[in-house]
């Protein structure tokens, strides 16, 4: 299922779903990087309030994602990771400690604008 | 243990975790001056009571049945006829002899299952009662002409079966004393709120010792309140937690991992120095918790970061102070 | 409860997606907290995709089991692929989640109450997982 990508000024807000597959996932890793080159976009927020699994293949390609953005001129927030996913990572030992994250949507266009 | 009435004594260590050992129940029958001569005498009434045992059995039953407070515990034929026939196996073990280990275990069981159909400790007692008036009169009617025999054979029965109240007796403040540490449980679940403190901050004062149950079920509570409360802050103080080892600090850093994936801070207090310094001693990585002194010095440092947050919106209404 | 078990077929990527939420569905019938569902998704996230990546195809089969009083969840990941050479070293923590050849394993047992591996080379891998209801 392709993930919805909306364009908020210069910033991109992607909204992630809950039956999420690697090939979304890769496809999404696709888009964004097309997106913030074409649009010159200085933020991306991944909103990931839907999704329900989070596990170290799509930990790996949050953080590719964020990499590759930061590349090419944007910084990336996370926002609205549910708590039993969270917890659900931290025993699973991923943290991903390189990206930012927001309680919301909100809070991360917040974050990104400062 | 007990789940919804089914009763779970095929676990011969009951008897052990109530406290009743061989030494024990030999101290008991001391107490009652229950003596093998007791035990000779029962034993000859073995043969008399297979006579009148199904016959008392039907009498007890139909008391139980025409009070309005113990009809309903054997309404359920079913029920009824399995208490029947274990209250007839119970009568005859009375004057089989042998009253060991083993007997013991057997009336702790029909205890259980008593206790475990919700019938109240007055009414399986008062059915002691009946018992003795039941078999009293058959025995003076069988001893008509040695009145003083029969007296010592009553005398004998009422020793035994005070030692079975006793056990009766001790397996309802069991099953109770189970019951309310179960419920002791479920308080120490619930008096842990997460409170909130302000809009978009909440604290946690943690007392009491923190097994690894109690630590996962803490995190949850604390990651679900960050979400349903929107915080972005939460203060968690430490101070009322005895013993802070490494496996209680690498719960707090896994805790400090999940709220910060969910975009929130989390700052630990009542971390004394000594304790820090005793868990980066051993290898745990403190550097990524937030540690401030004490609770107030923790909510301080809360307002702050909130404060920083609300000078980049003017026009978001203040929630510090 | 209507089933006991799922089998799911595991040969693409949206078979993960099918085998995480046919299991988290059956674990639904346990009174398994949010949390803990979550964590067995995870797990069979890492499980399944295991064999798309390595085995090319497998099974998942999860159980509802009950042992001594105790309920859980039983999952277990079998695939005909070519085998895990050095098990003890795809254990290891370092060598998960960070590296991208990673098999995610060490972080699967840490989530899991019990976890079995059994593996050949040239013949395959079983997973078998348990994760208990807490009473």
């Amino acid at each position: 299922m392709k993930v919805p990508i909306l364009k908020q000024g210069n910033i991109l807000i992607a909204t992630i779903q809950s039956a999420l597959t690697d090939q979304d996932l890769n496809n999404l890793q696709n888009e964004l990087s097309h997106q913030v080159s074409h649009y010159r976009s200085q933020g991306v927020v991944i909103d990931i309030t839907e999704l329900d699994v989070m596990d170290s293949f799509s930990t790996r390609t949050l953080r590719n994602i964020a990499n590759i953005l930061k590349l090419r001129g944007a910084n990336t927030v996370i926002v609205g990771m549910q708590p039993d996913v969270a917890y659900a990572m931290v025993e699973l030992g991923l943290t991903l400690p390189d990206i930012k994250t927001a309680r919301d949507l909100e809070e991360g266009l917040i974050l990104l604008q400062s | 243990m007990e789940e919804n009435g089914k009763p779970t004594t095929t676990d011969p260590s009951l008897m052990n975790r109530m406290g009743l050992d061989q030494d024990e129940i030999a101290r008991r029958k001391a107490w009652l001056e229950f003596t093998l001569e007791d035990e000779t005498r029962l034993l000859s009434l073995n043969e008399m009571a297979q006579g009148y045992a199904t016959e008392v059995i039907e009498a007890l039953y139909d008391h139980f049945l025409a009070f309005d407070d113990t009809k309903k515990f054997f309404e359920n034929a079913s029920v009824l006829n399995r208490v029947k026939n274990l209250q007839k196996e119970y009568f005859l073990r009375l004057t089989k002899g042998n009253y060991d280990n083993k007997y013991v275990e057997e009336r702790i069981k029909i205890g259980v299952v008593h206790a475990s159909i919700g019938l109240d400790v007055k009414w399986y007692l008062g059915a002691y009662n009946f018992y003795l008036r039941a078999v009293g009169e058959r025995i003076f009617k069988a001893f008509k002409n040695h009145p003083e025999q029969a007296l010592e054979a009553y005398f004998s029965l009422t020793k035994l079966v005070y030692l079975d109240i006793g056990l009766a007796i001790d397996t309802y403040i069991f099953q109770r004393e189970v019951t309310i540490s179960k419920q002791q449980e479920a308080i120490r679940e619930l008096s842990t709120p997460v409170l909130q403190l302000r809009e978009e901050l909440l604290i946690l004062p943690i007392i009491g010792a923190i097994d690894s149950q109690r630590a996962r079920q803490l995190t949850e509570q604390l990651l679900h309140a960050i979400r349903d409360k929107r915080a972005k802050v939460v203060v968690v103080d430490i101070t009322g937690v005895p013993t802070v080892d490494s496996r209680v600090a690498n719960h707090l850093v896994q805790t400090v991992d999940a709220t910060r994936l969910m975009g929130a801070v989390l700052i630990i207090t009542g971390l004394s120095a000594e304790v820090a310094q005793t868990l980066v001693t051993i290898g745990v990585d403190l550097s990524k918790i937030m540690t401030v002194g004490d609770l107030q010095g923790g909510i301080e440092a809360a307002d702050k970061i909130l404060g920083i947050h609300l000078e980049k919106n003017s026009d978001q209404a203040t929630s510090s102070n | 409860m209507e089933s006991y078990q799922v089998s799911i077929a595991i040969k693409t990527d949206t078979d993960i997606v099918s085998a995480r939420q046919q299991a988290r569905e059956l674990a639904k019938n346990l009174k398994f907290s949010s949390s803990e569902l979550a964590g067995i998704a995870a797990a069979i996230s890492e499980l399944a995709r295991n064999i798309v990546s390595y085995a090319k195809d497998g099974t998942i089969v999860a159980n509802l089991i009950e042992e001594k009083g105790k309920q859980g969840l039983m999952i277990i990941a079998k695939d005909t692929g070519p085998g895990i050479p050095d098990i003890s070293l795809a254990m290891q923590n370092g060598y998960s989640t960070s590296n991208s050849l990673g098999l995610g394993l060490p972080g699967v047992q840490r989530l899991m109450d019990n976890f079995e591996i059994s593996s050949e080379v040239g013949k395959g891998t079983v997973v078998t997982i348990k994760k208990w209801v807490v009473s």
